[in-house]
């Protein structure tokens, strides 16, 4: 089914590709609240106008979206709802004295010796703040009296901004096309790519489908790697995850051979010689890396101009 | 792709967007959808409870670190046990979701739905979030966000057209200008030609003054079908056509010079809405101009001049505040840009207007009115007609 | 004006399996996208609107469907990315047929989850503040949901993995599944990677895999299908965010989605025949089935074993949960089995329930009724 006849599925290892992002966010009031005050060994609740009072504090109520009217003190401690254990860790829901909710938290016990509907209380993590992970966790402790709910008196000011990172690790299949593409680049410093079912010139990067008619594509064929820029822009911004300094040339060039095009960069001295030099329509060539080639676009370094 | 769409059955009845900011740091995502949603409920004169279904837009979910976000801003809109499910579409993200939500109303299965749509961009890295929009295997590495391929298709056509950069200069002028008046805008910069010319090249050509903000801002429309469309207002701004288009990325023939999606969603839009001559019939404008030069070939793509000439368009005042085809009175993305909301915000400002009650610059006696938005690598690409 | 009968037409689905080693998410859209039309009659010149379902956070890509608008066969049409599971695309679908826009529809749902780290991906979705540092997310909320299930009505575990070892087994033989051994109920018991009480295997395993549907006015089904399949009622509704919040005496959400299909589909008190339902666990499918109202509260084994509804003939999630296309191939399954029995004189299915969610322990929902 995925495969044309002059194609088999080769036997690479995966594609890894990271995406690491950082963040600035921002909490709102009631979990920012919240926040402000967990350092301070404060468990900050919202108090609903219906009655209704939720902790951790929430700026919406979880049943139907009701604004907060004020911020509440809620008790360190309450009763252990449920729970389970994922990997080596426990994790339960607790619903803390006087609040109407439930929330998930470590609980800082072995799983075989837990109940529901036992008393527990909160474990301070010392030196945290501005997390809920402040508190370490809940541990079983049944002799604690019930605790109250108090005033807030004045609630110290909301964070604004909390640091976040998010990393995700892919392991991407090849498949057969990209894997014998890359697989020419690296063996062959060849690139190719396959023939559409009505022309010569070259899809890069293959695939079994044609993008535009969603016909299978022909047979393989390789391009040059000398080519012609249809567009390019010179770069002149700085942001995070940028390989090389600007200014240099965003470049889309169509190999000899291919009728797609490839994004890729040229080096620039300045704006203006890159104004000046670099257009569409201007014919260029391939720069390889040194080295090794490991089967990546990454294995042209760069383009450079050529004349003609 | 459909033959008609049956105008003058949905209607937007209600409109609400946030004051927008480049950072908002008193409300959290949620706190931003809540406060559109309150607002376009109030101005419908409905509640939640009135409400049937929700859609949901913004942009791509690593724009701000919740993956779904749905999900979490559900609570916030009070939708709970209710019909909730989120589109997107990058830029156009909220222009899909008004899609979305037409289509739920047309399609019977809701008599009024509410569309929210919100981008929270202070609180990512753009650029780089934009990125991995290219694959992983072939480009991104080199990619530029939507910056740099924008720059070399406009620089392209520009050396095709024998044009010059003052073209789209007059554009984030004029645009600039208009989001003076705009309440909701919060970029509120007079600027010169000259001043736009002498910006700094972020990949050129697109410079400094070429390109919008980044903001963080919640927008929000109520849709309504025929039969309870008066209970929120007398003057209801009817959809008599709306079409999205896209077109496959990896193609040989990718025009530089026109936007084949927008043009094919503009013919069908046309085609429901009776428009044969859009430069005359519309009374107002509002596109989404990720940067500057991308009004000029909505010009040219929407058929309100003829191919090529987008530059003698922009240099004859037609599009501008007094103009006979006023384009962007609101400011369009240069006063604010909060990515995923942006379609939504030109619906509510191409409403407003045929509705009577334009917050920016009310056009004089506005009927009918076109509104394009799109995302993706400029391949996403639709458009809408409005009249009361 | 009235509303337009909308009707499947058909449907292609590629092997389900836990890693499609040899093809990229292109590869296996664009072989449901060219297989759906085989034997129809009709062809993607025919096919006015995409609608796709995926997640970007699962393929690695921020709009991912910009990338793969080829493959989807989406170039020059009104293509839409739901950002949900696949039966909502088909819900956006049915809306846009219905409303006389549009005639024939093709609904896309695909993913690789082998390619990522899935505990990430469910994790992603619970808000950063309060859940995700303590580690709460997909497999933490069906522990705990089970074990309340559990503790409210008495179900044996034993019985719960003889169901496991049923669904592995009907999908080896009917949901095109690649299974290399079928676990019995000990070794669904032994399994590892759960979260108490449930073992790993009574989570729902995740798949690479890709469906299409392809859905049509009644008279253009009728022209292309034997037997097309109507689609006669939806309904969605979500929970509230954090699953510590919702209630505890069932899945509340996918109550009402039920019930605003089933009023939609006028069938008062009306049963179907077979039901073909979404699952993140074991006892959250005997969740499900009862909120879909085919079985009483705590009784859920009992319906998904009498055999007087037929359900989750294809296996259902528990062994193949290609996240994000879990729904749209219940749709496509649940359509197959009416299909295949339309035309018959005794043995026909006459009714079918299609079940599909989204989130954390199914936050979100959405129920479908097919007729025949």
């Amino acid at each position: 089914m995925l495969a044309a006849p002059d194609t088999q599925a080769i036997d690479l290892p995966t594609f890894h590709s990271v995406i690491d992002l950082p963040y600035t966010l921002t909490p709102g009031r009631a979990t920012g609240t919240f926040l402000a005050e967990i350092g301070n060994r404060k468990i900050v609740g919202s108090h609903f106008a219906s009655g209704k009072i939720i902790a951790p504090a929430e700026d919406f109520s979880p049943d139907d979206g009701e604004d907060v009217q004020t911020f509440v003190e809620v008790p360190h401690t309450g009763v252990l709802e449920g729970y389970t254990k994922v990997n080596n860790d426990v994790i339960g829901l607790i619903q803390l004295d006087g609040c109407d909710n439930e929330f998930a938290h470590i609980i800082l016990a072995d799983f075989e010796t837990l109940a529901v509907g036992t008393r527990v209380e909160a474990v301070w993590a010392d030196g945290v703040e501005n997390s809920i992970l402040a508190i370490k966790g809940f541990r079983p402790a049944p002799e604690t009296p019930i605790g109250k709910v108090l005033p807030l008196g004045k609630p110290a000011n909301p964070i604004e901004v909390i640091p976040y990172a998010m990393k995700l690790d892919y392991e991407h299949a090849y498949g057969p096309y990209y894997g014998r593409m890359f697989d020419e680049i690296r063996e062959f410093g060849r690139i190719m790519g396959v023939r559409t079912s009505n022309g010569d010139d070259a899809l890069l990067p293959p695939r079994e489908r044609d993008d535009i008619t969603h016909k299978r594509t022909g047979t393989w064929k390789a391009c040059e790697d000398t080519g012609t820029i249809r567009g390019c822009s010179i770069i002149n911004l700085e942001f995070i995850g940028q390989t090389r300094p600007p200014p240099y040339v965003y470049a889309e060039i169509v190999l000899d051979g291919a009728s797609t095009r490839l994004i890729h960069m040229i080096d620039a001295e300045s704006i203006q010689w890159a104004k000046d030099n670099v257009r569409p329509g201007s014919r260029v060539r391939a720069i390889w890396t040194k080295g090794e080639r490991t089967g990546s676009l990454r294995d042209i370094e760069r383009f450079e101009l050529i004349d003609g | 792709m459909s033959n008609i769409t049956h105008g003058g059955h949905v209607a937007i009845v209600g409109v609400g967007q946030t004051h927008h900011a480049r950072r908002r740091t008193d409300v959290s995502q949620a706190g931003l959808v809540r406060e559109a949603v309150d607002r376009a409920l109030a101005d419908a004169n409905l509640s939640m409870e009135d409400i049937d279904s929700i859609v949901v837009a913004s942009g791509p979910v690593l724009f701000a670190a919740v993956n779904q976000p749905e999900k979490w801003v559900v609570n916030a809109i009070g939708a709970q046990n209710k019909p909730v499910v989120r589109v997107t579409s990058g830029g156009g993200a909220g222009f899909a979701g008004a899609l979305a939500g037409y289509y739920q109303v047309a399609g019977g299965f809701a008599e009024r739905t509410l569309v929210v749509a919100y981008d929270k961009l202070s609180e990512g890295q753009l650029q780089y979030s934009i990125s991995t929009l290219y694959d992983p295997f072939w480009g991104r590495e080199f990619a530029v966000g939507i910056m740099g391929f924008s720059a070399a298709y406009w620089r392209a056509r520009m050396d095709a057209l024998g044009h010059t950069e003052e073209a789209a200069a007059m554009v984030a002028v004029k645009n600039r200008m208009n989001a003076i008046a705009n309440p909701y805008a919060h970029m509120k910069k007079e600027v010169t030609v000259e001043e736009v010319l002498a910006s700094k090249p972020l990949c050129w050509p697109i410079k400094l003054l070429d390109v919008p903000p980044i903001s963080d801002g919640a927008a929000a429309i109520v849709l309504a079908s025929e039969k309870v469309a008066a209970k929120s207002t007398t003057r209801p701004a009817w959809i008599q056509g709306i079409a999205y288009c896209c077109e496959a990325d990896n193609a040989p023939e990718r025009s530089l010079m026109l936007s084949e999606p927008l043009a094919i969603a503009a013919r069908h839009v046309y085609r429901a809405a009776g428009i044969t001559n859009p430069r005359r019939q519309f009374d107002v404008v509002e596109v989404q101009e990720p940067y500057s030069c991308f009004e000029l070939n909505y010009y040219e793509s929407l058929g309100l001049c003829p191919p090529g000439q987008a530059a003698d368009l922009i240099a004859s005042g037609a599009t501008q505040l007094d103009g006979d085809i006023p384009v962007n009175p609101s400011g369009g993305c240069m006063g604010a840009n909060p990515i995923g909301a942006v379609g939504i915000i030109r619906l509510i400002e191409a409403a407003t207007q045929v509705m009577g009650r334009s917050e920016s610059h009310q056009i004089k006696d506005a009927k009918l009115a076109l509104v394009q938005s799109g995302g993706g690598w400029a391949n996403l690409r639709g458009c809408a007609v409005l009249s009361a | 004006m009235g509303l337009s009968r909308v009707a499947i037409v058909a449907s292609a689905q590629t092997e389900l399996r836990t890693a499609w080693c040899d093809a990229q998410h292109i590869d296996l859209i664009s072989a449901v996208v060219s297989s759906v039309f085989k034997g129809t009659g009709l062809t993607l010149d025919d096919v006015d609107f995409v609608i796709d379902s995926g997640s970007d956070v699962l393929d690695g890509r921020s709009i991912s469907n910009c990338g793969f608008l080829g493959a989807l066969g989406a170039h020059h049409k009104e293509e839409a990315r739901v950002e949900e599971d696949g039966l909502w695309a088909a819900q956006y679908g049915v809306n846009k047929i219905r409303s006389g826009a549009s005639s024939v529809g093709l609904i896309v749902a695909y993913s690789k989850p082998s390619e990522s780290n899935v505990e990430a991906y469910w994790a992603s979705q619970c808000e950063p503040f309060y859940q995700r540092p303590v580690g709460f997310g997909q497999r933490a909320a069906n522990g705990i949901q089970a074990q309340r299930y559990l503790a409210d009505h008495g179900t044996r575990q034993r019985d719960l993995a003889d169901l496991v070892a049923r669904r592995w087994a009907d999908a080896a033989a009917n949901g095109n599944v690649e299974i290399d051994a079928l676990p019995d109920a000990d070794a669904v018991l032994a399994s590892g990677g759960g979260s108490a009480p449930l073992t790993g295997l009574m989570l729902a395993r995740p798949v690479d895999g890709a469906v299409a549907v392809l859905l049509a006015t009644e008279p253009i089904a009728r022209r292309t299908s034997r037997a097309p399949v109507i689609v006669t009622g939806m309904g969605s509704a979500m929970n509230g965010h954090a699953f510590a919040t919702r209630s505890k005496r069932g899945l509340v959400a996918c109550e009402a989605a039920a019930a605003m299909a089933l009023r939609n589909a006028g069938w008062d008190n009306a049963k179907p025949d077979i039901a073909e339902v979404s699952a993140s666990s074991i006892v959250g499918e005997m969740m499900v089935i009862e909120a879909l109202g085919l079985a009483p509260r705590g009784h859920g084994l009992d319906a998904a074993s009498d055999g007087n509804i037929s359900i989750n003939r294809s296996g259902g999630a528990l062994p193949a949960d290609p996240i994000m296309a879990t729904g749209l191939v219940r749709l496509a399954q649940a359509a197959n089995q009416m299909g295949a029995t339309a035309n018959s004189v005794g043995g026909r299915l006459n009714r079918g329930l299609v079940h599909g969610a989204g989130g954390v322990a199914m936050q979100n929902n959405c129920v479908f009724t097919l007729e025949v």
